[in-house]
Protein backbone atom coordinates (compact mmCIF):
# COMPACT_ATOMS: atom_id res chain seq x y z
CA UNK A 1 0.00 0.00 0.00
CA UNK A 2 3.01 2.24 0.66
CA UNK A 3 4.00 2.11 -2.48
CA UNK A 4 0.70 3.41 -3.98
CA UNK A 5 1.25 6.19 -6.20
CA UNK A 6 -1.23 8.78 -4.45
CA UNK A 7 -1.29 11.45 -7.03
CA UNK A 8 0.75 12.93 -10.24
CA UNK A 9 1.70 16.81 -10.65
CA UNK A 10 3.31 16.76 -14.16
CA UNK A 11 4.92 20.44 -15.94
CA UNK A 12 6.19 20.67 -19.31
CA UNK A 13 9.00 22.89 -19.29
CA UNK A 14 9.78 25.00 -22.49
CA UNK A 15 14.05 25.68 -23.33
CA UNK A 16 14.85 29.28 -23.24
CA UNK A 17 11.36 30.33 -21.77
CA UNK A 18 12.43 32.62 -19.28
CA UNK A 19 8.57 34.35 -18.89
CA UNK A 20 7.13 31.40 -17.50
CA UNK A 21 10.47 29.81 -15.46
CA UNK A 22 9.80 29.13 -11.88
CA UNK A 23 5.79 29.08 -12.28
CA UNK A 24 5.85 25.30 -12.25
CA UNK A 25 8.17 25.34 -8.39
CA UNK A 26 5.81 28.23 -7.27
CA UNK A 27 2.67 25.84 -8.25
CA UNK A 28 4.08 22.35 -6.60
CA UNK A 29 5.52 24.62 -3.39
CA UNK A 30 1.84 26.05 -2.93
CA UNK A 31 0.09 22.76 -3.56
CA UNK A 32 2.51 20.76 -0.90
CA UNK A 33 1.97 23.65 1.55
CA UNK A 34 -2.17 23.31 1.53
CA UNK A 35 -1.57 19.71 2.04
CA UNK A 36 0.28 20.70 5.32
CA UNK A 37 3.50 18.69 4.52
CA UNK A 38 6.39 19.48 6.91
CA UNK A 39 7.82 22.88 6.09
CA UNK A 40 11.58 21.37 6.22
CA UNK A 41 10.36 18.71 3.41
CA UNK A 42 8.73 21.43 1.39
CA UNK A 43 11.67 23.58 1.30
CA UNK A 44 14.21 20.58 -0.06
CA UNK A 45 11.58 19.73 -2.63
CA UNK A 46 11.49 23.79 -3.65
CA UNK A 47 15.16 23.74 -3.84
CA UNK A 48 15.54 20.57 -5.89
CA UNK A 49 12.51 21.48 -8.10
CA UNK A 50 13.57 24.98 -8.58
CA UNK A 51 17.04 23.43 -9.79
CA UNK A 52 15.57 20.86 -12.21
CA UNK A 53 13.16 23.51 -13.99
CA UNK A 54 15.91 26.20 -14.42
CA UNK A 55 17.77 23.36 -15.87
CA UNK A 56 15.93 22.26 -17.91
CA UNK A 57 15.04 25.96 -19.40
CA UNK A 58 18.76 26.63 -19.51
CA UNK A 59 20.27 23.45 -20.72
CA UNK A 60 18.21 21.26 -22.61
CA UNK A 61 16.11 21.41 -25.47
CA UNK A 62 12.84 20.97 -23.56
CA UNK A 63 11.11 18.30 -21.61
CA UNK A 64 8.96 17.14 -18.56
CA UNK A 65 9.18 17.17 -14.67
CA UNK A 66 7.13 15.03 -12.75
CA UNK A 67 5.95 15.41 -8.96
CA UNK A 68 4.77 12.18 -7.64
CA UNK A 69 3.22 12.30 -4.15
CA UNK A 70 3.46 8.86 -1.98
CA UNK A 71 2.45 8.16 1.71
CA UNK A 72 6.19 8.39 2.64
CA UNK A 73 8.28 9.76 0.05
CA UNK A 74 7.61 12.61 -3.00
CA UNK A 75 9.72 11.89 -6.09
CA UNK A 76 10.74 14.04 -8.25
CA UNK A 77 11.63 12.87 -12.14
CA UNK A 78 13.40 15.67 -14.64
CA UNK A 79 13.02 14.41 -18.17
CA UNK A 80 14.83 16.09 -20.82
CA UNK A 81 15.28 15.21 -25.03
CA UNK A 82 18.86 16.28 -25.11
CA UNK A 83 21.38 16.98 -25.68
CA UNK A 84 22.77 15.04 -22.77
CA UNK A 85 25.50 16.21 -20.31
CA UNK A 86 29.09 15.49 -21.82
CA UNK A 87 30.78 14.90 -18.38
CA UNK A 88 28.37 13.78 -15.53
CA UNK A 89 30.95 13.75 -12.92
CA UNK A 90 32.23 17.56 -13.88
CA UNK A 91 28.77 18.58 -13.61
CA UNK A 92 28.09 17.27 -10.28
CA UNK A 93 31.14 19.57 -9.14
CA UNK A 94 29.94 23.17 -7.47
CA UNK A 95 30.87 25.70 -9.33
CA UNK A 96 31.33 24.34 -12.74
CA UNK A 97 28.88 25.19 -14.89
CA UNK A 98 28.60 25.66 -18.64
CA UNK A 99 26.00 27.93 -18.79
CA UNK A 100 26.55 31.15 -20.97
CA UNK A 101 27.29 34.41 -20.09
CA UNK A 102 23.78 35.63 -21.08
CA UNK A 103 21.86 33.18 -18.64
CA UNK A 104 24.42 33.90 -15.58
CA UNK A 105 23.53 38.54 -15.82
CA UNK A 106 20.10 37.12 -15.49
CA UNK A 107 20.70 35.55 -11.94
CA UNK A 108 20.77 32.04 -12.66
CA UNK A 109 23.87 29.13 -13.53
CA UNK A 110 26.44 29.45 -10.89
CA UNK A 111 26.69 26.14 -11.52
CA UNK A 112 25.50 24.41 -8.19
CA UNK A 113 22.16 22.77 -10.13
CA UNK A 114 23.16 19.54 -9.83
CA UNK A 115 25.25 19.33 -6.18
CA UNK A 116 22.55 21.34 -5.16
CA UNK A 117 19.96 18.45 -6.00
CA UNK A 118 22.17 15.88 -4.45
CA UNK A 119 22.17 17.61 -1.36
CA UNK A 120 18.96 18.00 -0.71
CA UNK A 121 17.27 14.84 -1.61
CA UNK A 122 17.54 11.54 -0.66
CA UNK A 123 18.41 9.63 -3.21
CA UNK A 124 19.63 10.71 -6.51
CA UNK A 125 19.99 9.20 -9.72
CA UNK A 126 21.44 10.36 -12.73
CA UNK A 127 21.51 9.13 -16.60
CA UNK A 128 22.46 11.05 -19.57
CA UNK A 129 23.06 10.28 -22.81
CA UNK A 130 23.23 12.24 -26.06
CA UNK A 131 19.61 11.19 -26.15
CA UNK A 132 18.71 13.30 -23.09
CA UNK A 133 19.26 13.09 -19.51
CA UNK A 134 16.67 11.00 -16.77
CA UNK A 135 17.15 12.70 -13.15
CA UNK A 136 14.99 11.07 -10.55
CA UNK A 137 15.10 12.80 -6.80
CA UNK A 138 13.43 10.98 -3.55
CA UNK A 139 12.83 13.01 -0.27
CA UNK A 140 11.22 11.44 2.44
CA UNK A 141 8.44 12.28 4.10
CA UNK B 1 -3.45 37.83 24.82
CA UNK B 2 -2.61 40.95 24.16
CA UNK B 3 -4.09 42.34 21.37
CA UNK B 4 -2.24 45.77 20.18
CA UNK B 5 -4.79 46.75 17.27
CA UNK B 6 -7.79 47.87 19.05
CA UNK B 7 -10.93 47.30 16.37
CA UNK B 8 -13.98 49.27 16.73
CA UNK B 9 -16.67 47.78 15.52
CA UNK B 10 -19.08 50.49 15.27
CA UNK B 11 -16.85 52.36 12.19
CA UNK B 12 -16.31 49.16 10.40
CA UNK B 13 -18.11 49.28 6.89
CA UNK B 14 -17.28 45.57 6.14
CA UNK B 15 -15.51 47.07 2.86
CA UNK B 16 -13.14 44.51 2.98
CA UNK B 17 -10.21 46.56 2.36
CA UNK B 18 -8.14 45.36 5.09
CA UNK B 19 -8.99 41.64 4.42
CA UNK B 20 -7.52 42.10 1.01
CA UNK B 21 -4.38 43.30 2.28
CA UNK B 22 -4.20 41.14 5.44
CA UNK B 23 -0.77 39.49 3.98
CA UNK B 24 -1.64 36.67 6.60
CA UNK B 25 -5.46 36.23 5.40
CA UNK B 26 -6.53 36.71 9.04
CA UNK B 27 -9.43 38.89 8.58
CA UNK B 28 -13.12 37.80 7.18
CA UNK B 29 -16.01 39.73 7.26
CA UNK B 30 -19.02 38.51 8.52
CA UNK B 31 -22.55 40.18 8.36
CA UNK B 32 -21.08 43.19 7.41
CA UNK B 33 -18.20 43.74 10.21
CA UNK B 34 -14.78 43.00 10.34
CA UNK B 35 -13.91 39.75 12.36
CA UNK B 36 -9.78 39.19 12.88
CA UNK B 37 -8.26 35.55 13.29
CA UNK B 38 -5.58 36.60 16.52
CA UNK B 39 -3.71 33.28 15.73
CA UNK B 40 -3.11 34.63 12.47
CA UNK B 41 -1.87 38.27 13.19
CA UNK B 42 1.13 39.19 12.80
CA UNK B 43 0.47 42.93 13.56
CA UNK B 44 2.24 44.11 11.00
CA UNK B 45 -0.89 47.02 11.11
CA UNK B 46 -1.46 47.08 6.88
CA UNK B 47 -5.43 46.64 8.40
CA UNK B 48 -4.71 50.31 10.27
CA UNK B 49 -3.29 51.77 6.61
CA UNK B 50 -5.90 49.75 4.38
CA UNK B 51 -9.02 51.18 6.61
CA UNK B 52 -10.82 54.55 5.44
CA UNK B 53 -13.17 54.37 8.41
CA UNK B 54 -10.30 54.76 11.08
CA UNK B 55 -12.27 51.62 12.55
CA UNK B 56 -8.29 50.11 13.45
CA UNK B 57 -6.60 51.74 16.23
CA UNK B 58 -3.39 51.39 17.91
CA UNK B 59 -3.96 50.35 21.46
CA UNK B 60 -4.42 52.79 24.22
CA UNK B 61 -2.56 52.69 26.97
CA UNK B 62 -3.09 55.42 29.38
CA UNK B 63 0.85 55.48 29.96
CA UNK B 64 0.57 58.77 32.41
CA UNK B 65 -0.97 57.08 34.70
CA UNK B 66 1.34 54.22 34.67
CA UNK B 67 4.74 56.78 35.51
CA UNK B 68 3.84 57.23 38.59
CA UNK B 69 4.64 53.95 39.79
CA UNK B 70 8.43 54.20 39.21
CA UNK B 71 11.01 56.57 40.66
CA UNK B 72 12.39 56.73 37.72
CA UNK B 73 11.41 57.14 34.45
CA UNK B 74 13.26 56.21 31.34
CA UNK B 75 12.00 57.41 27.24
CA UNK B 76 13.75 55.20 25.21
CA UNK B 77 12.72 57.02 21.44
CA UNK B 78 13.07 54.97 18.70
CA UNK B 79 15.57 55.83 15.57
CA UNK B 80 12.65 57.35 13.58
CA UNK B 81 11.72 59.75 16.10
CA UNK B 82 13.98 62.85 15.12
CA UNK B 83 13.20 62.69 11.27
CA UNK B 84 9.52 63.32 12.39
CA UNK B 85 9.99 66.77 12.86
CA UNK B 86 10.11 69.66 10.40
CA UNK B 87 14.19 69.78 8.45
CA UNK B 88 16.79 71.58 10.72
CA UNK B 89 14.70 70.53 14.11
CA UNK B 90 17.95 69.97 16.36
CA UNK B 91 18.19 66.61 18.26
CA UNK B 92 18.90 68.24 21.53
CA UNK B 93 15.45 69.94 21.56
CA UNK B 94 13.60 66.93 20.71
CA UNK B 95 15.30 64.93 23.78
CA UNK B 96 14.41 67.67 25.79
CA UNK B 97 10.67 68.30 24.45
CA UNK B 98 10.46 64.11 25.87
CA UNK B 99 12.08 65.03 29.19
CA UNK B 100 9.46 67.76 29.43
CA UNK B 101 6.80 65.03 29.31
CA UNK B 102 7.65 63.67 32.54
CA UNK B 103 10.66 61.25 32.44
CA UNK B 104 13.92 61.49 33.91
CA UNK B 105 15.97 60.23 31.85
CA UNK B 106 16.50 59.52 27.50
CA UNK B 107 18.81 56.67 26.34
CA UNK B 108 18.82 56.60 22.31
CA UNK B 109 17.91 53.44 20.47
CA UNK B 110 20.39 54.36 17.94
CA UNK B 111 23.40 52.85 20.77
CA UNK B 112 21.72 49.59 21.06
CA UNK B 113 20.95 49.81 17.20
CA UNK B 114 25.19 49.84 16.64
CA UNK B 115 25.75 47.80 19.00
CA UNK B 116 23.33 45.18 17.63
CA UNK B 117 25.17 46.18 14.08
CA UNK B 118 28.37 44.54 15.61
CA UNK B 119 26.95 41.88 16.52
CA UNK B 120 25.14 41.27 13.18
CA UNK B 121 28.75 41.68 11.60
CA UNK B 122 30.35 39.47 14.12
CA UNK B 123 27.67 36.74 13.59
CA UNK B 124 27.78 36.70 9.87
CA UNK B 125 31.88 36.50 9.61
CA UNK B 126 31.64 33.94 12.54
CA UNK B 127 29.00 31.50 10.48
CA UNK B 128 29.73 30.99 6.89
CA UNK B 129 27.92 27.38 6.45
CA UNK B 130 24.22 29.73 6.71
CA UNK B 131 23.00 31.89 3.97
CA UNK B 132 21.70 34.13 3.51
CA UNK B 133 21.20 35.37 7.71
CA UNK B 134 17.60 36.90 7.82
CA UNK B 135 16.90 40.09 10.07
CA UNK B 136 15.16 39.53 13.19
CA UNK B 137 14.64 43.35 14.53
CA UNK B 138 11.25 43.49 12.51
CA UNK B 139 8.70 41.64 14.63
CA UNK B 140 6.21 41.85 12.00
CA UNK B 141 8.15 39.99 9.65
CA UNK B 142 9.62 37.79 12.44
CA UNK B 143 5.78 36.42 13.11
CA UNK B 144 5.28 36.31 9.31
CA UNK B 145 8.46 33.94 9.20
CA UNK B 146 7.08 31.66 11.79
CA UNK B 147 3.39 31.68 10.73
CA UNK B 148 4.25 31.02 6.65
CA UNK B 149 7.26 30.27 6.54
CA UNK B 150 8.72 27.85 9.44
CA UNK B 151 11.51 26.39 6.95
CA UNK B 152 13.76 29.83 7.24
CA UNK B 153 13.70 29.94 11.06
CA UNK B 154 17.29 28.51 10.28
CA UNK B 155 18.34 31.34 8.36
CA UNK B 156 17.42 34.02 11.31
CA UNK B 157 20.17 35.70 12.50
CA UNK B 158 18.55 35.12 16.20
CA UNK B 159 19.88 38.06 17.84
CA UNK B 160 18.14 40.95 19.88
CA UNK B 161 16.29 43.75 18.88
CA UNK B 162 17.52 47.31 19.51
CA UNK B 163 14.38 48.56 21.95
CA UNK B 164 15.29 44.98 23.66
CA UNK B 165 19.33 45.51 24.20
CA UNK B 166 18.61 49.41 24.74
CA UNK B 167 16.05 48.74 27.24
CA UNK B 168 18.36 46.49 29.08
CA UNK B 169 21.53 48.88 29.08
CA UNK B 170 19.34 52.20 30.14
CA UNK B 171 18.37 50.20 32.94
CA UNK B 172 21.39 49.21 33.74
CA UNK B 173 22.66 52.80 33.58
CA UNK B 174 19.92 54.36 35.94
CA UNK B 175 20.38 51.49 38.28
CA UNK B 176 23.95 52.33 39.03
CA UNK B 177 23.22 56.33 38.43
CA UNK B 178 20.11 56.80 40.63
CA UNK B 179 21.11 54.09 42.84
CA UNK B 180 17.26 52.71 42.41
CA UNK B 181 16.14 48.63 42.18
CA UNK B 182 14.71 47.52 38.97
CA UNK B 183 11.34 47.84 40.41
CA UNK B 184 11.72 51.72 40.61
CA UNK B 185 12.50 52.28 37.03
CA UNK B 186 10.39 52.80 34.36
CA UNK B 187 11.29 52.02 30.73
CA UNK B 188 9.10 53.46 27.97
CA UNK B 189 9.45 53.04 24.46
CA UNK B 190 8.49 55.36 22.07
CA UNK B 191 7.87 53.61 18.93
CA UNK B 192 6.52 53.83 15.47
CA UNK B 193 5.65 50.24 14.74
CA UNK B 194 2.26 48.33 16.26
CA UNK B 195 4.22 44.75 16.16
CA UNK B 196 6.54 46.38 18.97
CA UNK B 197 3.76 46.81 20.90
CA UNK B 198 3.11 43.16 20.97
CA UNK B 199 6.96 42.29 21.21
CA UNK B 200 6.39 43.50 25.06
CA UNK B 201 2.84 42.31 25.74
CA UNK B 202 3.52 39.01 24.13
CA UNK B 203 6.94 38.34 23.20
CA UNK B 204 8.28 35.40 20.87
CA UNK B 205 10.99 32.97 22.50
CA UNK B 206 13.30 34.60 25.14
CA UNK B 207 12.73 38.09 24.13
CA UNK B 208 11.23 40.73 26.39
CA UNK B 209 10.54 42.41 28.44
CA UNK B 210 13.04 44.73 28.88
CA UNK B 211 10.48 47.45 28.32
CA UNK B 212 7.98 47.99 30.88
CA UNK B 213 5.52 49.98 28.21
CA UNK B 214 5.55 50.82 24.88
CA UNK B 215 4.04 54.57 23.31
CA UNK B 216 2.82 54.91 20.03
CA UNK B 217 4.53 58.06 18.91
CA UNK B 218 1.56 59.18 17.11
CA UNK B 219 -0.30 59.18 20.73
CA UNK B 220 2.02 62.20 21.86
CA UNK B 221 3.17 63.60 19.19
CA UNK B 222 0.97 66.49 19.25
CA UNK B 223 2.41 67.55 22.72
CA UNK B 224 6.15 66.47 21.78
CA UNK B 225 5.75 68.87 18.56
CA UNK B 226 4.42 71.76 21.36
CA UNK B 227 7.15 71.49 23.40
CA UNK B 228 10.15 71.08 20.63
CA UNK B 229 11.85 74.72 21.28
CA UNK B 230 14.55 76.23 20.55
CA UNK B 231 16.38 76.86 24.85
CA UNK B 232 19.47 77.10 26.21
CA UNK B 233 21.69 75.07 28.12
CA UNK B 234 19.90 71.99 26.76
CA UNK B 235 21.36 68.38 28.35
CA UNK B 236 22.11 66.17 25.73
CA UNK B 237 22.82 62.66 24.75
CA UNK B 238 23.44 62.20 21.30
CA UNK B 239 22.55 59.82 18.86
CA UNK B 240 24.53 57.50 17.32
CA UNK B 241 25.10 58.13 13.81
CA UNK B 242 25.98 54.70 12.54
CA UNK B 243 22.42 53.37 14.40
CA UNK B 244 20.27 56.38 13.45
CA UNK B 245 20.61 54.64 10.10
CA UNK B 246 18.47 51.81 11.28
CA UNK B 247 15.35 53.88 10.79
CA UNK B 248 15.27 53.29 6.84
CA UNK B 249 15.86 49.72 4.73
CA UNK B 250 19.25 49.09 4.10
CA UNK B 251 20.49 50.89 6.97
CA UNK B 252 21.02 48.65 9.13
CA UNK B 253 23.26 46.26 6.53
CA UNK B 254 25.42 49.85 6.20
CA UNK B 255 25.55 50.24 10.12
CA UNK B 256 26.63 46.69 10.05
CA UNK B 257 29.32 47.80 7.36
CA UNK B 258 28.04 44.64 5.07
CA UNK B 259 28.64 44.56 1.46
CA UNK B 260 27.15 41.66 0.30
CA UNK B 261 22.85 41.89 1.44
CA UNK B 262 19.67 42.64 -0.20
CA UNK B 263 17.76 45.21 1.29
CA UNK B 264 13.40 44.14 0.66
CA UNK B 265 10.44 46.30 2.30
CA UNK B 266 7.02 46.62 2.00
CA UNK B 267 4.82 43.56 2.70
CA UNK B 268 4.38 42.29 -0.63
CA UNK B 269 8.04 42.43 -1.61
CA UNK B 270 8.65 40.86 1.56
CA UNK B 271 7.01 37.91 0.85
CA UNK B 272 8.23 37.26 -3.08
CA UNK B 273 11.88 37.78 -1.07
CA UNK B 274 11.19 34.72 1.49
CA UNK B 275 9.84 33.39 -1.46
CA UNK B 276 13.43 33.23 -3.52
CA UNK B 277 15.13 32.28 -0.45
CA UNK B 278 12.89 29.56 0.35
CA UNK B 279 13.83 28.49 -3.68
CA UNK B 280 17.30 28.27 -1.95
CA UNK B 281 18.05 31.06 -4.53
CA UNK B 282 19.98 33.56 -2.07
CA UNK B 283 22.40 31.40 -0.62
CA UNK B 284 25.39 33.40 -2.03
CA UNK B 285 23.76 36.93 0.09
CA UNK B 286 25.44 36.94 3.59
CA UNK B 287 22.37 38.83 4.93
CA UNK B 288 18.94 39.59 3.82
CA UNK B 289 16.91 42.90 5.67
CA UNK B 290 13.12 42.21 5.51
CA UNK B 291 10.95 45.20 6.79
CA UNK B 292 7.35 45.05 6.78
CA UNK B 293 6.70 48.64 6.10
CA UNK B 294 7.51 51.01 3.12
CA UNK B 295 10.72 52.54 3.07
CA UNK B 296 11.75 50.38 6.66
CA UNK B 297 10.79 51.58 10.02
CA UNK B 298 10.09 55.23 9.08
CA UNK B 299 7.12 53.67 7.17
CA UNK B 300 5.93 52.34 10.31
CA UNK B 301 2.13 52.68 11.17
CA UNK B 302 2.32 55.29 13.85
CA UNK B 303 4.58 57.84 12.53
CA UNK B 304 3.20 61.25 11.59
CA UNK B 305 5.36 62.28 8.28
CA UNK B 306 4.68 60.41 4.61
CA UNK B 307 7.55 57.88 4.45
CA UNK B 308 9.47 59.58 1.80
CA UNK B 309 9.82 62.78 3.78
CA UNK B 310 10.96 60.76 6.68
CA UNK B 311 14.18 59.35 5.07
CA UNK B 312 15.17 62.34 3.71
CA UNK B 313 15.05 64.01 6.65
CA UNK B 314 16.66 60.93 8.09
CA UNK B 315 19.67 61.37 5.32
CA UNK B 316 19.55 65.18 6.27
CA UNK B 317 20.16 64.52 9.92
CA UNK B 318 23.00 62.52 9.31
CA UNK B 319 24.82 64.24 6.89
CA UNK B 320 24.79 67.63 9.52
CA UNK B 321 25.32 65.88 12.54
CA UNK B 322 28.86 66.82 13.70
CA UNK B 323 31.51 65.27 15.31
CA UNK B 324 31.38 61.16 16.41
CA UNK B 325 29.29 60.88 19.28
CA UNK B 326 30.62 58.24 21.93
CA UNK B 327 28.96 55.89 24.19
CA UNK B 328 30.30 53.64 27.06
CA UNK B 329 28.28 50.88 26.47
CA UNK B 330 30.21 50.44 23.00
CA UNK B 331 33.60 49.69 24.62
CA UNK B 332 31.99 46.37 26.08
CA UNK B 333 30.76 45.31 23.37
CA UNK B 334 33.44 42.09 22.75
CA UNK B 335 32.49 41.77 26.58
CA UNK B 336 28.85 41.33 25.89
CA UNK B 337 29.19 39.38 22.60
CA UNK B 338 31.10 36.40 23.74
CA UNK B 339 28.77 36.26 26.71
CA UNK B 340 25.56 35.73 24.65
CA UNK B 341 24.12 38.88 25.74
CA UNK B 342 22.85 39.75 22.23
CA UNK B 343 21.38 36.25 21.18
CA UNK B 344 17.35 35.19 21.43
CA UNK B 345 16.68 31.94 21.58
CA UNK B 346 13.88 31.40 19.02
CA UNK B 347 11.11 28.84 20.08
CA UNK B 348 11.14 25.76 18.06
CA UNK B 349 8.37 25.65 15.26
CA UNK B 350 6.08 23.22 16.92
CA UNK B 351 6.43 20.14 15.38
CA UNK B 352 3.61 18.90 12.79
CA UNK B 353 1.79 16.08 13.55
CA UNK B 354 2.39 13.05 10.65
CA UNK B 355 -0.04 14.08 8.02
CA UNK B 356 -1.78 11.52 6.36
CA UNK B 357 -1.31 12.42 2.64
CA UNK B 358 -4.29 10.11 1.26
CA UNK B 359 -6.78 12.16 3.17
CA UNK B 360 -4.99 16.30 2.72
CA UNK B 361 -5.55 14.68 -1.37
CA UNK B 362 -8.70 14.15 -0.84
CA UNK B 363 -9.82 17.46 1.36
CA UNK B 364 -7.56 19.48 -1.36
CA UNK B 365 -9.32 17.61 -4.17
CA UNK B 366 -12.97 18.40 -2.61
CA UNK B 367 -11.77 22.39 -2.24
CA UNK B 368 -11.17 22.43 -6.08
CA UNK B 369 -15.04 20.86 -6.61
CA UNK B 370 -16.33 23.96 -4.39
CA UNK B 371 -13.55 26.37 -6.10
CA UNK B 372 -14.42 25.55 -9.49
CA UNK B 373 -18.18 26.47 -8.85
CA UNK B 374 -17.09 29.94 -7.85
CA UNK B 375 -16.41 32.53 -10.55
CA UNK B 376 -12.73 33.12 -9.74
CA UNK B 377 -13.12 36.95 -9.32
CA UNK B 378 -11.24 37.06 -5.66
CA UNK B 379 -13.69 40.56 -5.16
CA UNK B 380 -13.83 39.20 -1.72
CA UNK B 381 -17.79 39.98 -1.36
CA UNK B 382 -18.48 37.14 0.01
CA UNK B 383 -16.64 38.07 3.40
CA UNK B 384 -12.90 36.14 2.32
CA UNK B 385 -10.24 37.34 0.58
CA UNK B 386 -9.93 34.77 -2.51
CA UNK B 387 -12.52 32.43 -3.99
CA UNK B 388 -9.96 30.14 -2.79
CA UNK B 389 -9.95 31.29 0.52
CA UNK B 390 -13.70 30.97 0.19
CA UNK B 391 -13.57 27.40 -0.74
CA UNK B 392 -11.72 26.60 2.24
CA UNK B 393 -14.00 28.49 4.63
CA UNK B 394 -16.77 26.63 3.11
CA UNK B 395 -15.25 22.95 3.31
CA UNK B 396 -14.20 23.82 6.98
CA UNK B 397 -17.77 24.98 7.77
CA UNK B 398 -17.35 28.52 8.35
CA UNK B 399 -18.87 30.52 5.52
CA UNK B 400 -21.72 28.50 2.77
CA UNK B 401 -21.28 29.08 -0.97
CA UNK B 402 -24.72 31.04 -1.03
CA UNK B 403 -22.26 34.06 0.16
CA UNK B 404 -20.80 34.33 -3.51
CA UNK B 405 -22.69 37.41 -4.47
CA UNK B 406 -21.54 36.87 -7.94
CA UNK B 407 -23.69 32.97 -8.16
CA UNK B 408 -26.38 34.62 -5.97
CA UNK B 409 -26.85 37.39 -9.08
CA UNK B 410 -26.61 34.81 -11.59
CA UNK B 411 -29.01 32.33 -10.24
Amino acid sequence: MANDLLKRFSFEITSNDFITAGKSSSYIKSNLKSLGIDSKVIRKIAIVFYEAEINLVIHSLGGKIYCDLYEDKIIIISKDIGPGIDNVELAMTEGYSTATDKVRELGFGAGMGLPNMKKYSDIFKIISDKNGTLIELTIFI
Amino acid sequence: MNFSIMFDKEKCRGCTNCMKKCPTQAIRIKNGKAIIDHKKCIHCGECIRACSYGAYSPECIEWKNETNAYKCKIAIPSTTIYGQFPRGTDICVVQNAILKLGFDYVYDESWAAELVAKAIKKKIDNNKDIRPFINTNCPATLRLINIRYPSLTENLIALKTPMEIAGILARNNARKKFNLEDKDIGVFYITPCPAKLLAVTDPIGNLGPSVDWVIPLNKIYGELYQKVVKEDNLICSYPSLSGLKWSVCGGQSKSAKLTNFIAVNGMENVIQILEEIENGKLSGVDYVEVLACVQGCVGGTFNVINPFIASSNNKYILNTLDGEPINSDLECFEKLYNKGFFEFEFPDTESVNKINIKEALKKNEEIKQILAILPGLDCGSCGSPTCLSHAEDIYNGQSTIFECVVLRANS
